[in-house]
């Protein structure tokens, strides 16, 4: 049993991979600037479409691929090993860190010399450079050792503590991994059975059976990047207020929802496809639907953790909001980040109830949809964190704290003014990725009047996102002073039951959770080679 | 013992369970009582074949449409359809080359459009749907994907 982690390779690790991911944000950021001003009606600035469709590609798996999996990685091993306090297998990481960090080099080296226009979902039989292809998987199975070195210490921490419950950032930590073992499997199927004989022997492709598999993968990603930041949001709010989590228990069911529901529910993403049997659609719809209760959960349990600390604090039947410590970027960008998850998950809801997704598919709604949970859930919980992290793990104290401050409400202002405004767009019919929307002077007026606006939404969350970057680089490079303590990510306050429930038999979750996908996703694979591949040469023109 | 808090607790998650439980059962009875679903029908074809198929409009009954349609890198084929009086618009659409999409502005109809596969739904235009449509293609399809469009006009 070690406490003392600083300088260890275990925080080695978490540094790279968290000042890498800061990187990726600023340059996945930065494109979708870029994207956001060229598709723009009246904008000065407008790139090529070539262009415009290589960093839109770069955009999403910078951001939404890369970004969130690095992040979550040196997260993961800094939470574990202050909180369990076991020794974590240093050569898991090691060849984590060397497979990921490969894999993101060649992905990116395929995006950024114009070799993998293909866009974040890579849709056969578009055929980007084989490293676009090697790189994905690569990144992929590397990331499953760091999943493998945390279920290990997990179990040594176990059989040093039989008894004892499951702190609950142990929980989501364990539940993000295994929704992240059980969302890849069917990608790297996919890319191994589908994407590389494609790329490199030029084999065809059967289009539904590469989309199966891709969505299959597709939407327990989504809770891959979410867990950690529910995560976060229930050890460090509590924490931020000095008091309890409202039900721990709840928290732990939330996460075991998680666990269950997360993967047989991605025909959601395939309502409009032809050759999905209507009943199949139905069924993911209804789990989806279930799914998203877990987040009421959380929803319910944060806002009670509020009001108990509001109360406590002397704040009376309102009284209590005003008395929460707003100031505070990492407390007020969390909830901030919960608020917009509101905004997600209704959204969310509407994508997934089946008729409803013929208005929305495919349309700028979507994009609306998921700047609010990933674009902020996720990404502001992990920008205000690194505001924890840099005096935790990078021993920094954070420069200009009064901008940091302001940075969470900027983002927000910005993202609900984009978000609103691209959603509205899109119930209009404007389609989202598309580079140009004039469609030769016939798309509707009203869809101007929404993009421009929606515009300056971007801009102003584009200036927060910039704000946060230079106070995490200019911290880490010239600000070496004295410590500064302005939390503790390590020795949970938490009191620890020494005996544990069925709710921490993590085993008969996992379980459980296969026997649902075995379910949900048997009669579609069935279904899918019973009728017959239908095989289409792959493309590489036009690209 | 359960505590008084836990009881919000409870009666929140039944009010989640009803939601999910009602919206599940309205669109059960949309989907499968009134025959309200979107696109799932396909029949697989052989993408040298889609030569063969002959895109455009063909009336089959009074106001009742046969609409085969073909996308490919960066055009509908047919790019300009007329349609008058539609009561009940077939569409059979398939791809040459990549995947697209196949959106009128303005309607419900959205659908994903495959190669190697012909995809089949039926359109009821409400009776007030007059005028010209845009049609477009809203599943990204290569660098000219925002070049990639058609109209329809319906008359009355």
């Amino acid at each position: 049993m070690r406490d003392i982690f600083k300088g260890s390779f275990e925080d080695i690790f978490s540094r790279i991979n968290i000042g890498f991911a800061i990187i990726l944000l600023a340059l996945g950021g930065l494109f979708g600037v870029l994207q956001l001003l060229s598709r723009t009606p009246g904008s000065p600035i407008k790139v090529s479409a070539a262009t415009y469709y290589q960093i839109l590609t770069g955009h999403g798996v910078f951001l939404a691929v890369a970004f969130t999996l690095f992040f979550i990685m040196g997260l993961t091993v800094f939470m574990s090993t202050r909180i369990l306090k076991v020794d974590i297998n240093r050569l898991l990481l090691k060849i984590s860190l060397c497979m990921t960090l490969l894999g993101a080099v060649l992905a990116a080296v395929s995006i950024l010399t114009g070799k993998a226009r293909v866009l974040y979902t890579f849709y056969a039989p578009m055929k980007a450079h084989p490293f676009f292809y090697i790189g994905a998987a690569l990144l992929i199975l590397g990331s499953w050792f760091t999943a493998f070195a945390l279920f290990l210490q997990y179990l040594k921490w176990r059989k040093q503590n039989p008894d004892r419950e499951i702190p609950v950032p142990i929980f989501g930590l364990l539940a993000t991994w295994i929704v992240w073992i059980e969302a890849t499997i069917p990608v790297v199927i996919d890319v191994l059975k589908v994407y590389l004989p494609m790329a490199l022997l030029g084999a065809s492709v059967d289009v539904l059976e590469a989309r199966t598999w891709f969505w299959f993968f597709g939407h327990p990603l989504v809770y891959f990047w979410l867990l950690p930041a529910i995560t976060l949001w229930y050890y460090l709010i509590p924490k931020r207020l000095g008091v309890e989590l409202f039900s721990k228990k709840m928290a732990k069911i939330a996460f075991i929802l998680f666990i269950i529901y997360s993967t047989p529910i991605g025909l959601h993403h395939q309502l409009v496809d032809p050759g999905v049997d209507a009943r199949l659609k139905y069924l993911h719809t209804v789990l989806t639907l279930i799914v998203g209760s877990a987040s009421m959960l959380t929803a319910f349990n944060i806002l009670a953790t509020l009001e108990r600390a509001g109360r406590k604090a002397g704040g009376g039947f309102f009284g209590w909001i005003i008395k929460l410590p707003w100031r505070d970027p990492i407390f007020s960008g969390m909830i901030l980040a919960l608020i917009a998850f509101g905004f997600g998950g209704i959204t969310g809801i509407i994508n997934t109830s089946y008729q409803l997704n013929n208005v929305v598919h495919n349309t700028s709604w979507i994009v609306g949809h998921f700047h609010t949970t990933v674009g902020t859930a996720v990404a502001l919980t992990f920008m205000v964190a690194s505001y924890g992290l840099l005096t935790e793990l990078f021993n920094r104290k954070v420069i200009a704290y009064s901008l940091a401050r302001i940075h969470p409400y900027l983002w927000v202002i910005g993202i609900f003014i984009f978000s609103m405004n691209y959603a509205l767009a899109g119930l209009a019919g404007a389609p989202r990725r598309t580079y140009d929307l004039t469609f030769g002077g016939m798309a509707p007026e009203i869809w101007y009047t929404y993009l421009k606006a929606g515009a300056v939404g971007g801009v102003i969350f584009a200036l927060a996102g910039a704000i946060f970057v230079l106070i995490f680089i200019l911290s880490i490079l010239v600000n070496k002073g004295e410590e500064v303590r302005i939390f503790k990510f390590g020795n949970p306050h938490e009191n620890l039951n020494e005996k544990h429930s069925v709710i921490d038999n993590i085993k008969l979750w996992i379980v459980v959770a296969v026997i649902l996908i075995i379910l949900g996703y048997s009669i579609p694979l069935y279904q899918l080679y019973s009728q017959g591949l239908s095989l289409v040469p792959p493309v590489a023109k036009g690209l | 013992m359960v505590h008084k808090e836990e009881t919000y607790e409870y009666i929140w998650i039944v009010i989640v369970a009803a939601v999910i439980a009602g919206l599940s059962v309205v669109m059960a009875y949309y989907g499968f009582a009134l025959n309200l679903n979107p696109v799932c029908n396909a029949t697989p074809i052989d993408i040298k074949e889609v030569e063969k198929l002959t895109p455009g409009v063909k009336e089959i009954g009074p106001g009742i449409y046969e609409i085969t349609m073909i996308g490919q890198q960066f055009s509908w084929n047919p790019n300009r359809i007329v349609l008058k009086d539609p009561k009940r618009v077939i569409f059979k659409i398939t791809s040459k080359d990549v995947i697209h999409g196949f959106q009128i502005v303005g309607t419900s109809v959205n659908a994903m459009v495959f190669p190697g596969y012909i995809g089949q739904f039926i359109w009821e235009p409400p009776n007030n749907f007059e005028g010209r449509f845009l049609i477009i293609c809203n599943e990204y399809c290569g660098v000219g994907h925002h070049l990639m469009y058609a109209t329809l006009e319906i008359e009355r």
